[in-house]
């Protein structure tokens, strides 16, 4: 029995078309607009003013609040502006407006190759340089990773989990990031548990991906040999199940134990970090180099193999820049998806610029996505069977669609990870997932409403 | 470029629709059906026309004029309601009653509670059994027909292997050959005629997962342990598990009708406790019931009891 987690879960085609793709570096555009909402939690304040000349790596925002982070300029050149301007979603953002220049980065980043393999036995040097760098999460929810990296009082991490599952179908920048920068990962991974006080760490990979495996074992081999502070770190193969890379899911997995309701993965010892933000801890603390580029896949069952890409790109720059780099936005494209088809976003707006966990430029052909007309539930129980949290999706719809919320708390609505596995499974085309979160965002908030009245 | 579409995640569908798995469920069905047909002829035939063209016609008329509703007949579902029904049937039940039976089945089981999905009972079932208590004569005077093919069965008529022991005992099973059964009932509902055929559908089910086995052996499993230990106690009253797995029905229903989605639990603990209860009334009623058969009534039965079954059976969730 291959590992994998326990409950639920799909096996949809993985479409890995661009795997084979070397990572290449995106030319600089002429202007690049930066975002204030990079991450989870308040948007950073601007500390700069149209005028401003900025240099690369140079911090031109603050953190607004405990859980916020620092940004980076990406580029040097001039601040032309400081205002609104629409996310892949079309809503307002604050973005820094910068015209680019010939790089030229700011002092104290080291922007050689060479590999730093010693670890900094000093923890608050380590998590001072992952703050400063803005390092936040890049598995998708783009949380704080210094926060992360910081168990609440009284609580201890047992095992820091490396997700290199990758199981969204498509995307392969994890993939080519194991592949290709396997060394500097693990070093990440090592400088993280040393933070963690040297827990056991696990890299995980779906078994979709052998080489991945094999690159990542030899170079952690190799590590293990000639350098000190890798002992306890291992490469773990996954069999292959959607949503393997959920963070609940791949605890489950990997250390056979389950998140309570509303609780942290913390309160069973656990810390998980996506591979491309161990990457990115390694360039902070080993390079002092901030967060300002990350691996996007660019693919599409519709576009031929010359025009897959996996693109290093650097937070700020336009979607329209990027599709046009890499050849055009195909003709038979209906829906352009950013993230993976299961959770990532439909982008209703091409000049949203990408930001630290922009992972991909999808295209979907309309026959590939358009949703189909629902039909009457057959009551087959394919949703509950594909839930990974083991929920009924069949019974949520039905109460939420009815304005039920106490039964709709009572059967754990709460507790959806809003992976799509029932919209997915759903041989009515019911719009399970649809309903279940405008209505989960409902109980939430009543469940806050009565934690804030009941301390009152 | 082309205007975009947007929606909510996720992006992509499985190829499963509703009329795929009922697709598949008619092919399941066809091992059965092409064995009945070899064997009762044109009359079986007859009596699959009617019931399959009946119940896909009712649907059609009751969804265009009645519900006024979109139509719903393309998602197979009568189809497999007029295979059942036909399969429930001798084949030499009469193409009136038949369609008297689609009439239940679809107008009354199924579309008075609001179509595909809605339905308490099975339909086919629950057209089987109006037939049954209606018209006694027809559906338990099991006249041979003419088939395309002969066999040693061709003089055969009469009362049906259940029928034969209600009236005459257990000592009337010992003339009958099992192994001969496995392959080819002794006479019965068309659908009865062969275990292989209906496993061999059954398994398709699996393989292509579109039922779970749970309900099925777990009927099975209930069917075989209550008929061991009465057969265990005395031999003298009670019939064999072997006889029991192989006639009236016990295969039909437990892998093609107490497995229909909409009328079964949702959770697997409440498939098991579905088919335990169906498995345990069957053998009530043929040990010690009037009925020589107790199949449709125990899956009848057990139907009403799914909403309190899926009322407190739920699987498992994640950190609870």
């Amino acid at each position: 029995m291959k590992t994998t987690f326990s409950i639920g879960g799909i096996h949809p085609n993985d479409s890995k078309i661009s795997k084979d793709c070397k990572i290449e570096v995106l030319p600089l555009p002429e202007v690049v607009y930066v975002s204030m909402a990079q991450h989870l939690g308040a948007p950073a304040t601007p500390v700069v003013k149209p005028g401003d000349t900025v240099k690369t790596g140079q911090v031109i925002a603050e953190p607004a609040g405990f859980i916020s982070a620092f940004v980076h300029s990406p580029v040097t050149g001039t601040v032309k502006s400081v205002g609104p301007r629409k996310d892949l979603a079309g809503n307002n953002v604050t973005h820094v407006e910068i015209s680019v220049e010939p790089d030229q980065w700011a002092e104290g980043i080291d922007t050689s190759d060479t590999l730093v393999v010693e670890i900094p036995q000093d923890n608050k040097f380590i998590l001072d340089r992952i703050k400063a760098c803005g390092v936040v999460g890049l598995g998708g929810a783009t949380f704080p990773t210094h926060v992360k990296l910081c168990p609440p009082p009284g609580k201890k991490a047992d095992c820091l989990i490396l997700n290199g599952a990758e199981c969204e179908p498509y995307l392969t920048s994890d993939y080519r990031i194991m592949l290709e920068r396997s060394k500097e990962i693990i070093v990440g991974a090592a400088i993280m548990k040393q933070v963690l006080g040297g827990c056991r760490t696990v890299i995980g990979i779906e078994e979709n991906k052998p080489e991945a495996i094999k690159v990542m074992s030899e170079s952690l081999a190799e590590l293990q040999k000639t350098a000190k502070g890798f002992d306890g770190i291992q490469v773990m193969s996954l069999k292959k199940k959607y949503p393997q890379g959920g963070e609940k899911q791949l605890i489950d997995a990997v250390m056979k134990r389950q998140v309570k309701s509303m609780g942290l993965p913390i309160d069973v010892g656990a810390v998980v970090q996506n591979v491309a933000t161990s990457l990115a801890v390694y360039e902070a603390v080993q390079k002092n180099k901030p967060l300002i580029t990350n691996v996007m896949t660019i693919t599409g069952d519709c576009l031929p193999m010359e025009r897959q890409h996996n693109y290093l790109f650097r937070i700020g720059m336009p979607l329209s820049y990027i599709a046009q780099v890499a050849g055009g936005v195909p003709e038979s494209a209906a829906k352009i998806v950013s993230g993976g088809p299961m959770m990532g976003k439909a982008i209703s707006n091409m000049d949203a610029c990408t930001v630290k966990g922009s992972s991909s430029l999808l295209y979907f052909t309309d026959e590939q996505t358009r949703r189909k007309e629902a039909s009457a539930c057959i009551r087959c129980g394919k949703c509950a069977d594909a839930c990974p949290m083991g929920l009924e999706p069949f019974l949520l719809n039905k109460y939420a669609r009815n304005g039920m919320m106490e039964e709709l708390e009572e059967n754990a609505i709460q507790d959806c990870i809003e992976c799509g596995c029932c919209l997915y499974s759903c041989p009515a085309n019911i719009p399970l997932l649809d309903v279940i979160r405008i209505a989960k965002g409902d109980v939430i908030r009543i469940i806050r409403g009565r934690a804030a009245a009941a301390k009152k | 470029m082309n205007t975009l579409l947007v929606s909510p995640s996720p992006h992509l569908h499985t190829k499963t629709s509703t009329a795929s798995l009922m697709r598949d469920v008619v092919i399941a069905l066809l091992p059965a059906v092409l064995v009945s047909v070899l064997f009762y002829g044109w009359s079986e035939l007859l009596v699959l026309g009617v019931s399959v063209a009946s119940c896909v016609l009712l649907e059609y008329l009751i969804t265009k004029f009645l519900l006024k509703a979109p139509c719903t007949v393309g998602d197979w579902s009568a189809v497999i309601t007029g295979i059942l029904l036909a399969l429930n049937l001798p084949a030499s039940t009469p193409w009136w009653v038949v369609f008297v039976g689609a009439v239940v089945a679809i107008g009354v089981a199924k579309m008075t509670f609001g179509g595909l999905g809605q339905n308490l009972f099975n339909p086919a079932i629950a057209g089987r059994v109006f037939l049954l208590i209606s018209f006694p004569t027809y559906m338990t005077d099991w006249t041979r027909t003419k088939g395309f093919i002969s066999s040693s069965l061709d003089a055969f008529s009469g009362a049906t292997p259940l029928g034969l022991v209600k009236e005459g005992g257990v000592a009337a099973t010992e003339s009958m050959d099992y192994l001969n059964m496995l392959f080819l009932n002794i006479g019965g509902s068309a659908g009865e005629l062969s275990a292989i055929a209906l496993t061999l559908g059954f398994i398709y089910l699996l393989v292509r997962r579109v039922i779970k086995p749970w309900i099925t052996l777990s009927i099975l499993g209930t069917v075989a342990v209550f008929s061991a230990i009465c057969w265990g106690i005395n031999p003298e009253q009670f019939t064999d598990p072997v006889f029991n797995l192989l006639t009236g029905g016990v295969l039909l229903g437990s892998m093609f009708m107490a497995t229909d989605y909409v009328t079964s639990p949702m959770s697997n603990l409440g498939g098991v406790i579905f088919g335990v209860g169906i498995g345990l009334l069957t053998m009530l009623i043929r040990y010690f019931g009037a009925y020589p058969e107790g199949m449709s009534f125990a899956i009848l039965i057990m139907n009403s009891t799914v909403p309190l079954i899926n009322k407190f059976c739920h699987g498992k969730k994640y950190g609870r």
